[in-house]
């Protein structure tokens, strides 16, 4: 029975994993690099909703909303100003400046946030015990989003103009031009998209986690496990990372102690890349 | 503000960060390996040094190993620790290439960063290892911080050296000529794979030397002091002195570490004062950051000067 509770934590912990590589992954086969600084955009999202929630005294969904929205501005005006005009110095370049985006963004939010725990001001969890699983309503609404993120992504990414858009730049950046795809709003609809699920993802860590500065960039770890896993690849694998990741670490805490969840996470990486490089996808194809 | 101190200061922990900095331009520069994980080795070596040199567990002590070796003994053991790890490491990572090796050293940092955390039959835990051994405690009228000073950047200047007349060698020209175009470079008979290797493993090795350094330095062997932070100060470093020029390296290293220590060393009046002003260093070294990695300044100079010789 308790390996079962795990089982369905790990779960959970699978869900909020998904939210918050998928914007990653997204930026990483559309703009074709991998943004450090995206963990960050989680705490932009997170203490954004934080101080609307509990300082402005906003409801929850109000301030949630509007911190999604400041989230995807903040992530497409660091691409323009930032990003972009280095782009053509390759992904490396791309990925150390992405590190000292991180450390701006970071350093911000301590001076103005500070030190110390913050909590939202909603409700205390309501648990649910079907068949003896504690659940709670918090987690459930984590899960619920998970879903909804995906299914409306996979949708949009199929049957939208923009959605094909993104996904033909991601094959093939020069081709999807020479198509006629205008390159620049699409690298725009990508950027908002990303950062918004960025910010989406902080929302959830405020909702469910002990809120302090250094937590959103704890993320980044367990994102890259996810993403490496992933091989970078579909939205798909994405979902099955995540879910491989959040079970794995929340499973193993019944037979080890609980502090090795992040280096069961990067076991599971290694393990995975010593016998397939590339990653769960096996190519790098989109 | 002390500044005699603060240069002191800056010239011990620089030269000891800027043996760790030469280390990744080889990796990087030459042999193309975009190496996040840098501080493990560091740490691998501070920790040997510790274990190596500390008395045996008593009392309340969670370590299950201290083998009371002479600080020399420790010396060589952090180098060896460091070896060690990158083999273990090298062994997975080094098939891949670019940012997936990059994901790759920064995880297994992550792994074993936790791992020192949470096995405390290593060092204590999070508590880590304190009061370790320094080599002599009587240097007469001499004070020990400049000993220290001085030792520190005779390790920066022996590896520089060392590093110098590697590249070159035949040796050094066969990772320029591998760097430069694999292909080619293989099809003239070059080991490719062994020599990215060999050059990993090398490159280990003085990292090791600095973690022990800067174990006796601190007396302190503590996760908290290792953790990816130090990676990311090693690489702001690299990028500030340009990638090729391996004395630019030196200073970007020296540069940023005296910027650091001035703003830590800032007589401030209140608390919030002094966390915002560790928040701003934040701020300005990522700044810097992206700033260097733009406009690429040194590379610039460097060029200009070339083009004029």
């Amino acid at each position: 029975m308790l390996f079962l509770q795990f089982l369905v934590t790990g779960i959970v912990t699978g869900c909020f994993l998904i939210l918050a590589t998928i914007g990653f992954s997204l930026t990483r086969r559309v703009e074709g690099f991998l943004n450090i600084a995206h963990a960050e955009l989680l705490g932009v999202g997170a203490f954004a909703t934080w101080w609307f929630n509990a300082s402005r005294g906003w409801h929850i969904i109000a301030a949630a909303a509007i911190a999604v929205v400041i989230t995807a501005l903040v992530g497409l005006g660091i691409a323009r100003a930032i990003y972009d005009p280095i782009r053509v110095r390759g992904p490396a370049v791309l990925l150390i400046t992405s590190v000292g985006v991180a450390f701006v963004i970071g350093g911000v939010i301590d001076a103005l946030i500070g030190t110390g725990i913050r909590t939202l001001d909603i409700g205390l969890a309501t648990s649910y015990e079907p068949f003896g699983i504690r659940i709670t309503n918090y987690q459930l609404l984590v899960v619920a989003l998970a879903a909804l993120v995906s299914v409306s992504l996979a949708l949009f990414l199929n049957r939208t103009r923009t959605g094909l858009a993104i996904r033909a730049m991601a094959v093939n950046p020069e081709l999807a031009a020479s198509r006629g795809i205008d390159v620049r709003s699409t690298s725009r609809a990508t950027w908002l998209l990303s950062s918004g699920l960025a910010g989406l993802a902080g929302v959830m860590l405020a909702v469910i986690a002990t809120l302090t500065t250094d937590l959103p960039f704890a993320q980044i770890l367990v994102i890259l496990a996810v993403a490496i896993l992933a091989g970078l690849g579909s939205l798909y694998t994405v979902i099955a990372s995540g879910l491989i990741i959040g079970v794995a670490m929340d499973v193993s805490v019944y037979w080890i102690p609980a502090g090795y969840r992040p280096l069961v996470a990067f076991a599971v990486v290694i393990i995975v890349l010593l016998f397939r490089p590339e990653g769960l996808a096996g190519t790098r194809a989109a | 503000m002390n500044w005699p101190q603060l240069i002191i200061t800056v010239i011990t922990i620089g030269s000891i960060l800027g043996v760790v900095t030469l280390a990744l331009n080889l990796q990087y520069a030459r042999g193309g390996m975009i190496n996040f994980g840098i501080v493990a080795y560091f740490a691998a070596g501070a920790y040997a040094y510790a274990i190596a040199t500390q008395p045996a567990p008593q009392g309340l002590d969670q370590y299950s190993f201290g083998f009371d070796w002479p600080w020399w003994a420790g010396f060589v053991a952090a180098g060896f620790a460091a070896l060690v790890f990158a083999v273990v490491t090298g062994w997975p990572t080094l098939r891949l290439r670019g940012e997936y090796l990059a994901l790759t050293t920064f995880a297994f940092a992550e792994v074993f960063h936790s791992f020192l955390i949470n096995e405390r039959r290593i060092g204590n835990g999070t508590v880590g290892l304190s009061n370790l051994e320094r080599p002599v405690s009587d240097w007469g009228p001499i004070e020990e911080k400049y000993v220290f000073a001085a030792a520190a950047a005779l390790l920066l200047l022996v590896t520089l050296i060392a590093f110098r007349r590697l590249l070159n060698s035949p040796y050094g020209r066969a990772l320029d000529a591998i760097r430069d175009d694999e292909i080619a470079a293989a099809a003239v008979a070059k080991p490719v794979a062994d020599m990215r290797r060999q050059v990993f493993l090398i490159s280990a090795v003085p990292v090791g030397f600095a973690g022990a350094l800067y174990a006796m330095f601190t007396t302190l062997a503590q996760p908290s002091l290792f953790t990816a932070e130090v990676t990311f100060v090693v690489w702001i470093a690299l990028v500030l002195g340009g990638e090729r020029p391996i004395y630019g390296v030196v200073l970007g290293t020296l540069g940023l570490v005296f910027f650091e220590e001035v703003v830590r060393a800032w007589p401030f009046e209140t608390v919030r004062s002094a966390q915002i002003a560790a928040s701003v260093e934040h701020v300005v070294t990522g700044l810097l950051f992206i700033a260097v990695l733009r406009l690429r300044p040194f590379d610039r100079i460097s060029e200009q000067l070339k083009a004029r010789a």
